[in-house]
């Protein structure tokens, strides 16, 4: 079990930012939630909540060998086909999505935990094969990712489900997968990306990528959060508007501030410095966390870093090019940041197996 | 299970990319916000500045209107308005479509009146409801809360308020500027509400006040966070009026009781100050303070009645017997007859192979000037009209005021006419004939005077031959006390013989207060006996000649005469004169009511006595 000579070799710089980005976030959500007319919300507390929720499974991830983990992936990966069959037919309803288990404190989102499960049951697949994958792997680490990710698709939440992608190819790159094979399958995504404007997009989702390409198109409509964005972040300069100072947030031109638009409001408030320190501990995490992946002692440990790292690094990436205007605009939240219980958790908890990987290189 | 040095170095190298992918990643990121936050910032400042402030308009009310004893006449009031504010708006159908439903208007209604103001800058207001109701206001800021009329503002305005429905034409009404006046005018941008007419339009330079602006912050559903910075609009200057409120109303009083349409006009024969003004039928020009709907301006503007034309200024009529004071005065002045002078009446009298009628069949037999006048004796003045001739009545009226306009100080005044052998010559390119003098001695034939041409032709009798300018404004206060506004110069002034002058005096007064046809307008103290010494002449003019009105027979048409009546007092030493002009009023008498009523109230105050109560007389409407 937990053995004391493993508490030194946790890496607290990296668990340092990691908490230095959840306590940007509280104060973020803290910002844009508190609204002069009507008081201070308490979104914030239901954050820091999460964030001792999410410690606390950070912490049980770590206690445990993550072998011990990986060993029984499939289970925990079978459980959350489970769970998202289950939102399939009973989750809550919100917002035109069926994507949620209500709980008596908070709703679960189980596609949020999707993405560790898949990072667990691909590090343990492509770690117990030696060499260059073969098609057949790939093929089996391909569907085994196809299943969550139509689950997730279904529910709908095109962006959390597209986030499984990354966990995949970045897996299958690190078990040796051929440049070619990677190169096919980028070019068959992009002979695909008509096929599935036809026929797999729903109408809302075509309006975003066409509104993207063109803002101006829709200016008053689906245009009008990327245009919005653009001007948050761009009004907020050097140093930002000041604490609780934006007016884009604060007045409510910018939709889900203390959500999908966190980063936006940074930027306003904080400016192009504080913009710089968020970005500069996002790639400290994200360096540090690739270090663990070439420090750990197995295949099986280095996978399943990378794939934990996959979603998350995705995620930071879109959101934050999102948040500046210059992406479509999709649902995915900025991890660490964003409002969202099941995210902070299931995020902390990833870190959790990243920590664990790096501290246990010694053990046998 | 140990990791292959092979397999491991390959793991390596690939991390090693993925290291400096992120990284590149993460730079470009950067650099991207550096490109919108430092390189672009001033115009992403701006256009967040444009999302959340606003400049709104504080309209400034226009001056107060108060009588010469400081009584309010004109007023504001406080409404509220409903516009669109377009530059924000995502879908202006939909916002249109709930606006309508929401207030229940009509929706075509609504987008013809977005439509045309399409063209204005989007900041500007549209103001789709004027002095809405309450309940409409509600129903607007309950719908705003929803966020669902975003766009949609309730403005409060002062709007003008007319606390009596009196003198209309004189005040005017107010009503949104037109394209043509923005384009003339410096300084009126549209949307600005200016008068339209009467004083307020002659003098809305004063009135008009200058708008404020307020920078407000505003949240993305256009709720009012907070005020920036506040420019707090000018009210307009304040007027006073030479209008008497209690004169005023005595002449509106006099017309409501008797109903017929007509005009009257009093004034100060010693300045032409303006104590009464009336015209009818008139309109309430409250009903344009807010924006007048399109039945009640068709009402206004079509049929017979024309409510909306000042037949005080714009009316010209024949002036009938009330003429004869001019044809006397010309035959005085010009040394062709005396007072004395004797004109012998059968009844009628034959002028160049014509037989004219006086009205009175059996004649009045031998009659002098004051008598002639008194019995309004047409013979006579046929007679002295033919002595003097055409031109030098012409001469004496206009010296008097008529056939010219007055130069009152309210728009669109017309010139009567007394006629002349140049206006024949050169309008009609015909010679004069010495028969048609004839029918000018009583006022008859191509003669036609405006009411307020009449009252100066009386003030001009009353005070020696000063022909007083009317005029309406008294003093003016632009905020730092009331300074008077020096009376306009008189048009013009005639030498007249004072002895001569008090035979027509005394006439008048006969007419009044002995055997004439002004019994009506004679004021009596508490013993019976006549006070105050008001003179005056009736007059009563043929709308159609008696022949004509046999041949038209039974016509919906309303053939009765015109009757007028016009005065001053007291005789010796005048303080008011006027004229009531009664639209098919049958006769010169019944006009003569109204006046006794106005001079009544006028010398009530003077004399400390009560004022007389709302007048209950009837007219008589027997020819």
């Amino acid at each position: 079990m937990f053995e004391r000579r493993l508490y030194y070799h946790i890496d607290w710089a990296l668990l340092t930012a990691v908490l230095a980005l959840c306590a940007l976030g509280v104060i973020m959500i803290y910002s844009t939630t508190a609204d002069p007319t009507r008081g201070t919300s308490r979104m914030y507390l239901t954050q820091l909540y999460a964030i001792v929720i999410g410690l606390g499974a950070m912490v049980f991830m770590l206690t445990l060998d993550y072998r011990t983990f990986t060993d029984k992936s499939h289970l925990i990966y079978f459980g959350l086909i489970a769970l998202l069959l289950y939102v399939m037919f009973f989750g809550q309803v919100q917002m035109g999505a069926r994507r949620w288990i209500p709980l008596k404190v908070f709703n679960l989102q189980p596609s949020e935990f999707a993405k560790v499960g898949v990072a667990l049951v691909l590090a343990k697949f492509f770690g117990e094969n030696r060499g260059t994958p073969s098609w057949t792997d790939l093929a089996i680490g391909g569907v085994l990712t196809a299943i969550p990710l139509g689950l997730i698709a279904k529910e709908p939440d095109l962006g959390t489900a597209v986030t499984l992608i990354p966990v995949f190819i970045a897996v299958a790159y690190l078990a040796g997968m051929r440049m070619r094979i990677l190169g096919m399958l980028l070019l068959a995504a992009l002979l695909a990306a008509p096929i599935a404007w036809k026929f797999a997009l729903k109408d809302y989702q075509k309006s975003r990528i066409s509104t993207f390409l063109d803002p101006s198109q829709d200016a008053k409509g689906a245009g009008y959060q990327q245009i919005q964005a653009r001007i948050t972040v761009g009004s907020g300069g050097l140093t930002g508007k000041g604490f609780k100072q934006g007016t884009q947030g604060q007045l409510r031109f910018l939709p889900v501030a203390h959500n999908d638009f966190i980063f936006s409001v940074l930027a306003e408030e904080q400016g192009f410095a504080g913009v710089l320190v968020a970005l500069g501990l996002y790639l400290f995490v994200i360096l540090r966390a690739l270090e663990a992946a070439r420090l750990a002692k197995d295949r099986l440990g280095a996978y399943l870093v990378l794939g934990v790292l996959a979603s998350f690094t995705f995620q930071v990436v879109y959101n934050v090019t999102m948040s500046a205007g210059l992406a479509p605009v999709k649902g995915l939240t900025l991890p660490l940041m964003s409002y969202g219980g099941s995210s902070m958790i299931a995020t902390l908890a990833g870190f959790g197996l990243v920590l664990n990987v790096r501290m246990r290189r010694f053990t046998n | 299970m140990a990791v292959p040095v092979e397999d491991r170095r390959r793991l390596t190298s690939r991390l090693s990319v993925l290291q400096y992918v992120i990284t590149v990643i993460f730079s470009v990121l950067a650099v991207g916000f550096w490109a919108l936050q430092v390189v672009q910032h001033a115009k992403f400042e701006e256009m967040a500045e444009n999302n959340h402030q606003r400049t709104l308009a504080l309209r400034a009310p226009r001056g107060l209107v108060v009588d010469r004893n400081g009584r309010i006449l004109v007023e504001n009031r406080h409404s509220y308005s409903i516009s669109i504010v377009r530059e924000h708006t995502k879908d202006l159908n939909r916002t249109i479509r709930m606006l309508a439903a929401v207030m229940g208007l009509d929706e075509a209604g609504v987008r013809a009146i977005v439509d045309r103001h399409r063209r204005e800058p989007t900041y500007r207001p549209i103001v789709v409801v004027q002095d809405a109701t309450l309940a409409q206001v509600a129903a607007v800021k309950a719908r705003r809360l929803d966020f669902e009329l975003p766009d949609v503002y309730v403005e409060e305005v002062p709007t003008r308020q007319y606390p009596e429905t009196m003198g209309a034409h004189l005040f005017g009404y107010v009503g949104e500027v037109s394209d043509a006046q923005v384009s003339d005018q410096d300084g009126l941008k549209s949307g600005d509400i200016v008068g339209q007419s009467g004083i307020e339009k002659v003098y809305n330079a004063m009135l008009m006040g200058e708008d404020g602006a307020k920078r407000v912050v505003v949240n993305s559903v256009g709720r009012e966070i907070r005020t920036l910075e506040e420019d707090e609009p000018t009210e307009g200057k304040r007027l006073q009026l030479t209008i008497d409120y209690d004169v005023q109303k005595a002449i509106e009083d006099g017309f409501d009781q008797l109903g017929f349409n007509g005009a009257a006009v009093v004034l100060d024969p010693g300045n032409g100050d303006v104590l009464g003004f009336t015209s009818r039928p008139a309109y309430d020009p409250n009903a344009f303070a807010a924006g007048i709907d399109r039945d009640t301006w068709a009402a206004l503007t079509s049929g017979e009645e024309r409510p909306l034309s000042n037949r005080a200024i714009q009316g010209r009529y024949s002036p009938g017997s009330t003429f004869k004071m001019a044809v006397a005065l010309a035959g005085l002045e010009e040394g062709i007859i005396t007072p004395d002078f004797h004109a012998h009446c059968a009844g009628h009298a034959n002028f160049y192979g014509r037989d004219f009628k006086c009205w009175k069949k059996g004649g009045h037999g031998s009659i002098d000037l004051r008598h002639a006048i008194e019995q309004s004796c047409d013979v006579y003045f046929y007679t002295v009209a033919n002595m003097v001739g055409v031109d030098k009545i012409n001469k004496w009226a206009t010296a008097l005021g008529l056939g010219v306009k007055s130069g009152i100080d309210l728009p669109n005044e017309v010139q009567g006419l007394v006629p002349s052998t140049e206006w024949k010559r050169e309008k009609m390119h015909e010679k004069w004939y010495a028969g048609e003098t004839i029918s000018v001695g009583i006022g008859q034939g191509q003669v036609s005077v405006t009411p307020v041409s009449m009252a100066v032709y009386m003030s001009t009798l009353a005070n020696g031959g000063t022909r007083v300018t009317p005029h309406l404004l008294k003093a003016v206060d632009d905020g730092s006390g009331w300074k008077d506004v020096p009376a306009p110069a008189p048009q013009s002034t005639a030498d007249i013989d004072p002895d001569k002058l008090q035979a027509i005096r005394d006439g008048l007064w006969m007419v009044v207060n002995q055997a004439g046809t002004g019994h009506n307008a004679q004021l009596k103290g508490p013993d019976g006996k006549p006070i105050h010494d008001v003179s005056g002449k009736t007059g009563t003019s043929q709308v159609i000649s008696n022949q004509g009105k046999e041949r038209a027979g039974k016509t919906e048409k309303d053939l009765r005469d015109n009757g007028w009546f016009v005065f001053f007092a007291p005789r010796d030493h005048p303080q008011i004169a006027g004229v009531v002009f009664l639209e098919h009023g049958v006769h010169g008498a019944n006009a003569a009511l109204v006046a006794h009523h106005v001079l009544d109230t006028f010398f009530a105050r003077q004399d400390g006595r009560p004022l007389p109560p709302r007048p209950t007389f009837t007219p008589n409407l027997k020819p």
